[in-house]
């Protein structure tokens, strides 16, 4: 088995491709065959980590043309062909380079984002479409003594997007931005909308308004690549379908009235 | 010394201060009032608290905050709220909280901070929710409460099992908002001071390889637990016990280092954590002739019994030749039938699924005890203020002694969040008599970090560092791990001992500057290589068992020599070890029974 890993850093006129024969333990992960690598091949390649558990999301990278994190990704499922996922293919994810499945896992930096080094990716955009839509919790009331009562059947609705651990995959799944570099993208969307909906904020549409621009939720045209690739199931597409129709729901009625 | 040119910034927005600075031998350095190393929880809790004093704080991290080790928490957080009424309808209290604490601990916490920590949970529980934290809810709509091991009540609050995610999602929100500037991938190389006070750091941005100098007021330490000096360790990569060193190293004392908590279920390979909760559903141990084994170590409470006991079992099972080629035994979950896994432990279900290629509805689960958790730490008062004036410290790095020589489960989160606010604000307090801070000294600790890292890298390389880094794992585990005995131990810190001197004449062969991964490993390494010793030399010393220090050769807890904390301070290359009293007060030291 071998891993054929994307190298780059400034100074290069195209990236190059590595490949390292991999010595694969039962339950090997691709992060794992990354320190692998670093430690046995070269040790100036650079990547991201933190957790190795799936859950702080530092590692999403392109693992056979598929946004994923890497140290969820078991090297043996890949050559066995059980992690195929259907995408719509878009130029950022396409063919860049010839790869052979059977005996080679592709690792690439996470499309739609610019590479620093290696594996690194900028997340700076990112992270601004993240503060764009207001992340941070605006209650309705003033601060009572005890705790914001919360009808616990309101709750798994708001656990599907609070559950996002911000890995950027979606992002970098998505055909839209891939196009048009402005669109704020389904993590900020899908962030956006758990604000939204959460009982102990003002009823109504203001939050929704943040993004009803040509960059927000008007801009998706529904591929469904980011729910695909998620990691923690969470599904952006809803949210946006969902603040749509509210949004649409308003406008009829102000056309409604004279 | 004189030739560095210095560009010093007073902007809250760093990247402008970048873009003055040249290539060597321009230094940057940076000017805030507060600086705060660590952006988990404790470093966001106090950060926040620092901005809304109307202080100008700063957060250094070598990873996004988002992506600390608080991320991972999953069971919950401490909390006497009383949502819960325990058995008979009683109520719970903030003093009973206490009393499981101290008992937890086996008696070794200061029962000063515990009465603070304790008395301080429902409001900062209800803090957080305030900012918008979810946590999972009671049909009547207050915050759920769960029964944890060691507790005498359903005492802690979560949100289904990422209660860590929830809370450092909300407080980073909450840094959003306040535009708290973040130094995102810097990593932290010393501690400066000047005329006995610590008047800021070194950090090396990963991205560039410039080592930048930060000049401050006061420095809070936040960097959170060493759990990768053991091989098998729940914690993140990342948690390497930096600020320890960092701490070590600029003459203060760290503390009770030696009392390492070790969990019982942890994944076979990986060790990531199979939540307790596993258990309590009903999940039981077998060993490889498919024997329920913990009939023979706790008849009554079996599979359920404390952590530490579990944790022994397990362990002796394996060593006497009854666990898995590898070193495991099987958490069997497959008789509670695909329902009630689906329906109560989606979460176990998907890691084993993930990290084990193992689906627990229709195959046992691999398991063996792990590292969890660091009690020790960086040696504070009540306030989390250190020995050196200037330099405080909170969260898993410090050892404030809340959690003696064992923590309960869901009292670390609330550890973080309660003193993170309220060492910020003895900050805040002991700020206005500080003289304005000189540059001098740092613009000296820079070079002395740039000389350092010329130094190592122009070490002849004769071997792979990596593998010291594995190996000392290993011995830590091994040695130092859940049974201790003197032979063992005296083999592991001459084990030790040689790879110091191995690794003084290594260097990584990467030799650029940016993103040197390698480089920003080796460093940490160095400082394990030196925690790794004062583990050894603590629980060498400590001549008896108590909590997670399980000594073969003494048994017993013994009160009238051992009731005292180990301090360990660096003597030159040398370590000392001394103790100090524990602070008692309200509950007498008593036998542990459960
Ligand atoms: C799997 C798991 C589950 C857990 N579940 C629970 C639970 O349910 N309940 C509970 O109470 N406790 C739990 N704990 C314990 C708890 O999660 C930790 O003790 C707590 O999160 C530590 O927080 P912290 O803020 O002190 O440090 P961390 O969250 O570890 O943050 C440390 C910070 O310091 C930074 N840092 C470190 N070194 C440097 C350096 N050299 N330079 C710059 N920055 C640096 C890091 O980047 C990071 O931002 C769990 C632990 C584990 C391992
Ligand atoms: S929505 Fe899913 S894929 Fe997108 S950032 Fe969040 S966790 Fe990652
Ligand atoms: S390392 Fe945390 S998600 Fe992969």
């Amino acid at each position: 088995m071998k891993l054929k890993v994307y190298r780059y850093h400034d100074g290069m006129k195209e990236p190059r491709y590595d490949t390292f024969k991999l010595k694969s333990d039962p339950g090997m992960t691709v992060l794992g065959a990354l320190f692998q690598f670093q430690q046995q091949f070269d040790d100036s390649i650079a990547f991201h980590y933190s957790c190795r558990g799936a859950v702080c999301g530092t590692c999403a990278m392109l693992i056979n043309k598929v946004p994923r994190l890497a140290c969820r990704t078991q090297v043996a499922s890949l050559i066995k062909g059980e992690l195929k996922i259907p995408l719509s293919q878009f130029p950022a994810i396409e063919e860049t380079v010839k790869w052979n499945p059977e005996e080679e896992i592709l690792v690439e930096p996470l499309p739609n984002f610019p590479v620093i080094r290696d594996l690194i990716v900028d997340t700076t955009s990112f992270f601004n479409y993240y503060k764009f839509v207001e992340p941070v919790f605006k209650p309705a009331d003033k601060t009572p003594e005890k705790e914001r009562l919360m009808d616990p059947s309101a709750i798994p609705e708001l656990e599907l997007y609070t559950n996002c651990i911000l890995c950027g995959a979606c992002f970098g799944s998505c055909p839209i931005d891939g196009k048009n570099p402005d669109y704020l993208g389904p993590a900020a969307l899908a962030k956006l909308y758990r604000f939204h909906i959460d009982p102990r904020e003002k009823e109504g549409t203001d939050r929704l308004e943040r993004a009803n621009i040509p960059e927000g939720w008007w801009a998706c045209e529904f591929y469904g690549n980011c729910r695909r690739v998620c990691p923690k199931g969470v599904p952006p597409l809803i949210a946006i379908a969902k603040a749509r129709e509210q949004l649409n729901d308003i406008n009829e009625k102000k056309e409604e009235e004279p | 010394m004189g030739g560095v040119n210095v560009i010093v910034t007073k902007s809250l927005n760093h990247d402008d201060a970048k873009e003055k600075s040249g290539s060597s031998p321009q230094a940057t350095i940076h000017s805030h009032e507060v600086i705060i190393i660590g952006g988990g929880l404790t470093g966001l809790r106090a950060a926040i608290q620092i901005a809304d004093a109307g202080l100008n704080g700063a957060i250094i991290s070598k990873v996004h905050p988002l992506r600390s080790h608080s991320v991972a928490a999953q069971g919950g957080m401490n909390a006497s709220l009383g949502n819960v009424p325990g058995e008979d309808g009683k109520n719970d209290s903030w003093e009973m909280h206490a009393y499981d604490t101290v008992k937890g601990s086996d008696y070794l916490a200061d029962q000063d901070a515990v009465e603070l920590m304790c008395r301080e949970a429902t409001s900062t529980v209800i803090e957080l929710e305030h900012m918008g934290t979810v946590w999972s809810r009671l049909e009547n709509g207050k915050i759920a409460q769960r029964p944890f091991g060691g507790a005498g009540f359903p005492r802690t609050c979560y949100a289904a099992d990422r209660t860590g995610h929830n809370a450092l999602n909300t407080l980073y929100e909450q840094l959003s908002d306040r535009d708290i500037p973040v130094y995102e991938e810097f990593f932290v190389t010393s501690l400066v001071q000047d005329r006995g006070r610590c008047n800021g750091c070194t950090a090396i941005d990963i991205k560039t390889g410039t080592v930048h100098g930060f000049v401050s007021k006061a420095v809070l330490m936040a960097t959170g637990g060493f759990g990768r000096i053991f091989s098998r360790s729940t914690n993140a990569l990342i948690n390497t016990g930096d600020g320890h060193t960092l701490a070590l190293n600029a003459g203060v004392p760290l503390k009770d280092m030696e009392f390492v908590q070790f969990h019982p279920t942890t994944l076979y390979g990986t060790n990531i954590l199979m939540s307790e909760g596993a258990r309590g559903e009903g999940g039981i141990l077998l060993n490889s002739n498919g024997e329920r084994f913990m009939e023979h170590y706790a008849p009554n409470s079996l599979d359920l019994a404390p952590r530490d006991v579990v944790a022994r079992s397990i362990e002796t099972e394996i060593r006497e030749g009854r666990g898995f080629d590898g070193g495991y035994v099987n958490l069997d979950l497959t008789h509670l039938g695909a329902d009630r896994i689906m329906e109560r432990l989606p979460g176990i279900r998907l890691i084993a699924m993930d990290f084990a290629g193992v689906d627990p509805i229709d195959d046992p689960v691999p398991v063996q005890p792990g590292q969890h958790y660091s009690m020790g730490g960086i040696d504070v008062d009540i306030n989390g203020a250190t020995i050196l004036p200037g330099l405080y410290a909170a969260g898993e790095c410090a050892c404030i002694s809340v959690h003696g020589a064992n923590r309960l489960g869901g009292n670390s989160l609330l550890e973080t969040v309660v003193y993170g606010r309220l060492v910020a604000d003895k900050i805040i307090e002991d700020n206005p008599i500080h003289l304005e801070p000189d540059i001098e000294p740092i613009k000296l600790a820079i070079i002395d970090i740039e000389d350092k890292i010329g130094d190592i890298m122009d070490r002849k390389d004769n071997g792979n560092f990596f593998r010291v880094k594995n190996a000392i794992t290993d011995i830590m585990f091994n040695k130092f791990g859940i049974f201790r005995d003197s032979d063992g131990m005296d083999d592991g810190l001459v084990e030790i001992k040689n790879l110091q001197e191995q690794f003084s004449m290594l260097s990584p062969i990467n030799k650029e500057k940016p993103f040197n991964q390698s480089l920003i490993q080796f460093l940490e390494v160095d400082g394990m290589l030196k925690l790794a010793e004062i583990i050894a030399l603590s629980a060498i010393e400590r001549k008896e068992s108590r909590g997670s220090h399980t000594r073969i050769d003494h048994p017993e807890r013994d009160d009238v020599n051992f009731l005292k904390h180990t301090v360990s301070i660096l003597n030159g290359e040398e370590v000392d070890i001394t103790y100090k009293p524990v602070i008692l007060g309200m509950f007498e030291p008593k036998e542990r029974v459960y």
